[in-house]
């Protein structure tokens, strides 16, 4: 395989030429070419509808592309053939409305983050094993959220509950975490506060971030590297100086189609 | 956090994670032991015996044996019966609704013209639900004669009590946004339960009617038991007459009917939701 450079871009996920269509009629990907690096805090910039939780969404298969390539480690995990309880063990998501299952304490909610490990039957009687457990406490200890592991999470706020979905990501002991705008429900205090666990904790473990921002300010402060994404296509890529007012206004008012017709 | 701060709190948590599931043990079997000794108590009472049901088992194939064949010759007299029993589903379903609408709102919390209100339409729609449709039929039949329409009355009665308080706390469940648009307005209450509330909880009470009349023609079968019309009288008057094969062809009716306005209901409540 080609590589260039050091270890320290080493790709750990290619995506090539993706398309995601609905009915045929929307197009939600266009073509999509990413490479993203290992370790690296990747943002995914754009506007709401321009792709990108389908984008996401594709990379764990919750969705299916309809067309194009994924590669993780150089190995295809889009088709039929692919494990996908295998695959979705290496990705951790995070979510904008948090999705904490409101009714179960903080604990058994980072405690899923095993679930992908264990059998059903294994875990019907909610029981899990004593080294699940540490795991998950550790998880929760790195957001600072052990404090508060025998509450139901409807008790947290937003802010302690997207803390405890990142522990629940990082109980799956992934490669990957997807985090799909995870800032957006939460105040700009808050907001900092959260992406500075999610990228000091992920730094520490050495797990790769791909994260949905539509927020220019929180993007320019902790990406390593942005992806601008319009209308279902990749219309920049590169660091948070690259990120010029032509380049957002690119990004957010332009529309990729006409840029292509008029030569750019 | 350094390292040996974060050792001790991980520890520290897994210790009381014993202690929680401990207590949470403890109560289970506290709440279990309790539920075991009052089934086991209540299985004593009522005489709960499985030799008995194996015992009688002879005795309902002997039973059984009777009822075959039907005799379906005897389908002609059922035909105006069936009718019946839907008909009395129907206007009893119907009167039902119309009652259960002001019902609904005057027995919700924050519908309610006053809180009194509230308490008087909630204990009204309690004991119609409690007391049976047959218990109804006995009162009407004396009432207002053997026949029809004691019946009508009597699944009336008790689906306004399950109609009105479904949907007084749907009422209840209201999204509260909704509400407070309309009283921002300026609007009166009757305007803020027309257009807040009503358009929020209109396809669960169709929904719920819909199931109610599915129910209704269920109880409907029975009343004639009691002289309040449909199918309900031929079943008991063919077996007090012995003629087993003739209560076959009931039950066989009757069947059918529940088997039919289930399908019916169904498509039709997908078709409202």
């Amino acid at each position: 395989m080609l590589m260039p450079n050091t270890t320290k871009t080493k790709t750990i996920l290619s995506v090539q030429d993706l398309t995601k269509s609905y009915g045929g009629a929307i197009h939600a990907l266009r073509g999509i070419n990413v490479d993203v690096h290992e370790g690296e805090f990747l943002v995914i910039l754009g506007p709401s509808g321009a792709g990108k939780s389908t984008l996401l969404r594709c990379l764990n298969r919750l969705v299916e592309p309809t067309s194009g390539k994924i590669l993780h480690n150089g190995e295809e995990i889009t088709g039929k053939r692919v494990n996908l309880r295998a695959l979705r063990q290496e990705f951790g998501m995070v979510f904008q409305q948090f999705n904490l299952v409101k009714r179960l304490s903080v604990l058994t909610n980072v405690l899923t983050g095993r679930l992908g490990y264990r059998s059903t039957w294994r875990s019907l009687f909610y029981n899990f094993s004593k080294e699940d457990k540490k795991i998950a406490i550790e998880s929760l200890a790195r957001v600072n959220m052990e404090h508060k592991a025998f509450q139901r999470a409807d008790t947290l706020s937003g802010g302690e509950q997207q803390r405890v979905a990142i522990a629940r990501a990082l109980a799956q002991q992934p490669t990957i975490i997807l985090a799909d705008e995870p800032v957006a429900s939460l105040d700009p205090k808050i907001a900092r506060q959260v992406l500075n666990y999610l990228k000091q904790v992920t730094h520490e473990l050495g797990i790769t971030v791909i994260c949905n921002l539509h927020q220019v300010e929180y993007t320019r402060e902790f990406a390593e590297r942005i992806v601008g994404m319009s209308r279902g296509k990749v219309v920049f890529e590169g660091t948070a100086e690259d990120l010029t007012d032509e380049i957002l206004h690119r990004i957010y008012y332009k529309d990729p189609d006409e840029e292509e017709k008029n030569g750019k | 956090m350094t390292s040996a701060t974060f050792e001790s709190a991980v520890q520290a948590t897994l210790q009381r994670e014993v202690q929680v599931r401990l207590r949470r043990y403890l109560k289970l079997a506290i709440y279990g032991a309790i539920a075991v000794a009052a089934l086991w108590y209540a299985a004593v009472q009522i005489k709960l015996s499985f030799g008995a049901l194996i015992s009688g088992v002879p005795f309902m194939w002997d039973f059984i044996t009777r009822l075959f064949p039907p005799d379906f010759s005897y389908l002609s007299v059922l035909g105006n019966a069936t009718i019946e029993t839907i008909q009395i589903a129907i206007w009893g379903t119907l009167l039902a609704i119309l009652l259960s609408i002001p019902l609904s709102f005057l027995g919700a919390r924050n519908t309610t013209p006053h809180i009194i209100v509230f308490h008087l339409t909630r204990l009204l729609l309690n004991s119609l639900r409690a007391i049976n449709e047959l218990v109804f039929a006995l009162i009407f039949v004396s009432a207002v004669g053997l026949g029809p329409f004691a019946g009508v009355l009597a699944v009336a009665l008790h689906a306004t009590g399950m109609l009105a308080k479904f949907c007084a706390e749907e009422i209840e469940g209201v999204d509260k946004g909704q509400v407070e648009a309309q009283m921002a307005a300026g609007a009166t209450r009757m305007q803020v339960i027309l257009f807040g509330v009503t358009p929020q909880i209109i396809p669960q009470f169709i929904g719920y009617a819909i199931y109610r009349l599915d129910v209704s023609i269920r109880s409907a079968t029975v009343l004639g038991f009691v002289g309040a019309g449909g199918l309900g009288f031929s079943l008991i008057q063919t077996m007090k007459l012995f003629k087993y094969h003739q209560t076959a062809t009931c039950i066989f009716v009757i069947f059918l009917l529940v088997l039919v306005s289930d399908w019916i209901c169904g498509k039709l409540r997908r078709k409202v939701i």
